[in-house]
């Protein structure tokens, strides 16, 4: 009972069930509104925050588990937005490893600049496994785009990361 | 803390090489992944639904905020093409009737003879990399994998995944979609002339000559009356009725070179930025110049997906290429696939895809 118990408090738990809710927003919300004809990432966008926040091993287990839960609804192939992402939460993640306490404007460049990568991830893992055409000068436009929206939204994805892959001790 | 970064060392390779066995099973079109997709689909998507509820009210204000004007301008834009449409439309369903009944009587497969499922626009893909969209009905209401899509204007896509209620579209221009399909060129201009055996080198215009003409002058002479009708949005026709004496029969011969030339080749989209392009069309003589605004149809037959002679698109542009490699054509869409609420899937399957009981 404590074992189980301590498996549901554990932040990894958290991030399955929280992430449940950003991918519900992903599919809904953010997949109609779309600015300039982009639609914003914010499963990409935890990932990131959550590597740059606790470093390149938790982003990329975020990433990895985040982008398999996003694999589930993509038509593409499954485990290739987990590679993405997994590979972006630890390009986050190296934020921590250059600067040990980095300050409040390092995090939003790190959002910026990760995210752009991050969308060009993708395409590339689908030319990897053969599904080409979406390497196009389009993924600059895109990348802009979503980097824009992540920038908006990272103070309140920063505030969700912290709760959600917090360490607790299990008091019974 | 050693410890803790081993076993996260360890959970990375595990996750890494769990997605790529994944990738490989997925690519391998095994049933496990289906498998653990559908038992995500029955987890999230009640989520999903709940959290569309929620979201409803930002979207609308979103829209309203942002689409207004963009709509009354369409909205005004609209009601004129539909007041210019409104006389057409009724010759267009007199004439589809009556290809229909024509096609019906000679046994040849139409459109009208294939049930369809109307579905309604439920979502877009929530990535930038592919070109989907999600309907209301799925294996339910008898849709399967590969069936064509179509709104009122032409062919949307096709069929990728099936759940129970919904399904997932991929449109015509995603870079993974290929169908193919016959680009209808028109008629080359051509003059008939009437040949008699004494004078052959002289060309002459079509004249209506009357029955009795030909037998009037040399006995070896031949001579053609040809008939022309002309239906508006219609290639004509042409009837050839060979000079005959009177109490023969004769036999309706089409001139062939007047006949609307039919060529297939294979549509790939290329992206929502990109109009997809007719690649693998010969480069014939026979077939002669493609022009813009030549229609392009689904081919049919008996290993494509769809249907005969679904309207897909026309030519916006054509790019020559050397050698004999045939032409690639640039298509625009009839269907506007950037605003789509209804759809109708046709539940068609050719005779490969059916299973054998």
């Amino acid at each position: 009972m404590i074992r189980f118990l301590t498996i549901m408090s554990s932040r990894w738990t958290r991030l399955v069930l929280v992430m449940l809710i950003v991918l519900s927003l992903q599919t809904t919300l953010f997949a109609e509104l779309r600015p300039f004809g982009v639609a914003a990432q914010v499963v990409l966008l935890f990932v990131i925050v959550s590597g740059s926040i606790n470093g390149v091993a938790i982003g990329s287990i975020t990433g990895l588990i985040a982008g398999l839960m996003y694999d589930f609804i993509l038509p593409t192939p499954v485990g290739l937005a987990s590679l993405a992402m997994g590979l972006a939460g630890a390009t986050a993640g190296l934020l921590l490893y250059f600067f040990h306490e980095p300050t409040w404007w390092m995090r939003l460049i790190t959002v910026a600049i990760v995210s752009i990568l991050g969308e060009i991830y993708f395409p590339l893992a689908q030319a990897i496994v053969g599904f080409d055409g979406w390497l196009q000068p389009r993924i600059f436009k895109v990348a802009i785009v979503v980097a824009a929206c992540n920038l908006i939204l990272a103070p309140l994805a920063i505030v969700v990361c912290r709760w959600t892959l917090a360490e607790r001790k299990l008091s019974i | 803390m050693a410890v803790a970064q081993s076993t996260r060392r360890r959970a990375i390779i595990l996750l890494v090489l769990t997605s790529i066995i994944l990738i490989t099973l997925d690519l391998q079109n095994s049933s496990a992944t289906s498998g653990l997709r559908s038992v995500f689909g029955v987890i999230f998507r009640p989520v999903e639904s709940t959290m569309r509820v929620v979201t409803r009210p930002i979207s609308n204000a979103w829209f309203g905020i942002f689409n207004y004007n963009d709509v009354l301008d369409e909205n005004e834009r609209l009601r004129e093409k539909v007041a210019q449409q409104e006389g057409a439309t009724v010759a267009a369903a007199a004439s589809v009737r009556l290809a229909q009944e024509l096609l019906a009587l000679n046994g040849l497969p139409t459109l009208a003879g294939i049930n369809a499922v109307t579905a309604q626009v439920i979502g877009d893909s929530p990535t930038n990399f592919s070109q989907t969209i999600e309907i209301n009905q799925g294996s339910e209401s008898g849709i399967r994998v590969g069936m064509p899509v179509l709104n009122a204007a032409g062919l949307v896509g096709k069929i990728t995944k099936v759940y129970g209620d919904r399904s997932v579209v991929m449109l015509i221009t995603d870079p993974d979609f290929a169908l193919s399909i016959k680009v209808v060129n028109s008629p080359r201009q051509t003059t008939t002339t009437t040949i008699a055996k004494g004078n052959a080198a002289v060309p002459s215009p079509v004249v209506p000559i009357e029955p009795d003409a030909s037998l009037e002058g040399d006995a070896s002479t031949t001579t053609t009356t040809t008939t022309t009708t002309t239906i508006a949005g219609f290639t004509p026709s042409v009837t050839t009725l060979p000079a005959t004496p009177s109490g023969v029969s004769s036999i309706t011969v089409p001139l062939a070179s007047d006949l609307a030339i039919r060529e297939t080749g294979v549509i790939e989209g290329r992206g929502p930025s990109r109009q997809p392009t007719v690649r693998f069309i010969s480069n014939a003589v026979r077939f002669g110049d493609i022009q813009a605004g030549v229609p392009i149809v689904t081919a049919g037959g008996s290993r494509s997906l769809s249907p005969p002679d679904i309207l897909v698109g026309t030519v916006s542009r054509v790019v020559e290429r050397l050698g004999s490699a045939g032409p690639v054509l640039e298509i625009e869409p009839v269907a506007d696939l950037t605003n789509l609420s209804f759809l109708r899937v046709l539940l068609y399957q050719p005779i490969t895809e059916k299973a054998t009981p």
